[in-house]
């Protein structure tokens, strides 16, 4: 663990020095719903409808952002070569990226949540509470697998388009569910399907960490 | 007999259709102090990635202290002074040093940071980003990096690089100190006086073999020269 927080740790503290990303990813995500809010001239009952997709679609590029981000920092000066050079578990440096990642991400989220918020004029309830474990479910699921495939889409030239094309089918699942429960929440009473869907996830969540905590060695390896 | 610090059996690599080295063998015994030489493209640096794990040999096999090269334990008595600096342009050099420290556990963290950055007389700069570094201070922080977990296997792939005269002396100094503490070094370096006056044995790469293994006590720079790296004029091209 020590050396999974050392690595958060790091991360984090380049990640606020610089604010870059960070600040980026807002001014994408801001842009999103000014697009969106603005172009099309739909009745207020189906922008309802689509909100929930929208405000994924700008926490999925914020992340893909993020991931880029953290791990062309890595491949900067041979870094991710001297993580494989250290008496540290492969399991260890995956889950030290994964928790700078999620972090970064739930971080943003928390920024941009409000802003979706205005834009679309939603009311506050208690049940939005019930977000809460959705966007950590579909957050984790998501950088789970993002941190995984990033490290392997390092090593190759066109890094981008191998994560993206890696990432996406996989994760896709995740996203879908995500942003159905995200309607269930955002869209009154929540029904019985809710809580099955979400279990769903979360299963998902811990298949991924797992393979990927126990598969990082190898990656490592190149 | 004790255990070898290195036993390479028969390592061979190639990428494609590119071959890098061929059937190599070399033995190291702890302590011992070996300069690698050789003209550009002879393979050393492969062989010192080979060595530290971080490139799988295309047959033949490597053994640390009697172990494999990825072995917990090697790694850490393993420090790689590569090409590559290793370092996180956006952390100070200091929080650079603490972060290592904690990924190979070092005890008594700060003093041992205070030691090396003192050692490569950067603790004037230690609250500067790695960015704000010239190149040579660049590789002096490189260098504290490397020496800060107290390695027993040293592997440096032209260390000397970018370094002003009075940087290389310290290095040197450094050098002939981790040789007192008994420490095994590799040192790849196209300057032979420099190797001459560190180590005591020579291995020379030429066409991806060891063509030459000797003592240095039994020859010189210049027969060096004349003998494998003839027709060039000065250290530089060689
Ligand atoms: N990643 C790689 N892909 C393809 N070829 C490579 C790779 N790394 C090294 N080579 C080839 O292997 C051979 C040996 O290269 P190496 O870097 O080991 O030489 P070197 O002795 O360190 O040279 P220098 O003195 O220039 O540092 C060269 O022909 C080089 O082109
Ligand atoms: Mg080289």
């Amino acid at each position: 663990m020590r050396a999974a927080f050392s690595i958060l740790q790091k991360d984090l503290r380049m990640e606020f020095r610089s604010k870059e990303s960070l600040l980026a990813m807002w001014i994408f995500s801001l842009l999103i719903f000014v697009i969106f809010n603005f172009t099309f001239e739909v009745s207020r009952l189906v922008m309802l409808e689509i909100a929930p997709g929208l405000l994924w679609v700008a926490f999925i590029f914020s992340g893909m952002f993020g991931l880029n981000h953290s791990f062309a920092v890595e491949k900067e000066n041979g870094n991710l070569r001297s993580m494989a050079l250290m008496p540290v578990e492969g399991g260890q440096i995956y889950l030290g990226k994964f928790l700078s990642v999620t972090c970064i991400m739930l971080l943003f989220e928390i920024l941009i949540f409000p802003i979706f918020i205005i834009f679309y004029d939603l009311q506050i309830s208690m049940q939005m509470l019930m977000l809460i474990p959705v966007v950590l479910a579909g957050t984790i699921g998501f950088t789970s697998l993002g941190t995984i495939l990033s490290a392997i889409a390092v090593h190759t030239r066109n890094q981008q388009i191998l994560l993206s094309l890696l990432l996406w089918p996989l994760v896709s699942p995740i996203i879908i569910w995500s942003v159905t429960l995200s309607g269930m929440v955002l869209g009154g009473d929540l029904p019985a399907s809710f809580y099955s869907l979400l279990t769903r996830v979360v299963a998902f969540d811990v298949i991924f960490f797992t393979i990927s905590y126990m598969l990082f060695d190898f990656i490592l390896e190149d | 007999m004790s255990v070898p610090a290195l036993q390479i059996d028969k390592v061979s690599k190639d990428f494609g259709r590119i071959i890098a080295l061929r059937n190599v063998d070399l033995i190291v015994q702890p302590k011992e102090f070996v300069s690698i030489l050789g003209r550009n493209g002879a393979g050393k640096t492969t062989l010192l990635n080979i060595i530290s794990g971080v490139a799988k040999p295309s047959s033949g096999s490597v053994q640390l202290f009697g172990t494999d090269p990825t072995a917990t334990v090697n790694k850490a008595k393993l420090a790689v002074i590569s090409h590559e600096m290793f370092l996180y342009s956006n952390l100070t050099a200091i929080e650079n040093l603490e972060y290592y420290a904690r990924m190979y556990a070092v005890s008594d963290l700060d003093q041992r940071i205070e030691d090396v950055l003192n050692d490569v007389e950067l603790r004037h700069r230690r609250f500067d980003l790695v960015a704000t570094f010239s190149r040579g201070m660049t590789q002096r922080l490189t260098i504290a990096r490397a020496l800060l977990h107290k390695p027993s296997l040293l592997l440096l792939d032209e260390p000397f690089t970018g370094l002003d005269q009075h940087a290389i002396g310290m290095l040197i100094g450094l050098l002939q100190e981790q040789k007192n503490l008994g420490r095994t070094i590799l040192l790849t370096t196209h300057d032979l006086h420099t190797a001459k006056a560190l180590s005591e044995r020579y291995v020379v790469l030429e066409k991806h073999r060891i063509i030459e293994d000797g003592l240095m006590a039994d020859t010189s720079p210049d027969e060096i020269r004349t003998k494998f790296f003839s027709g060039l004029t000065t250290e530089k091209e060689l």
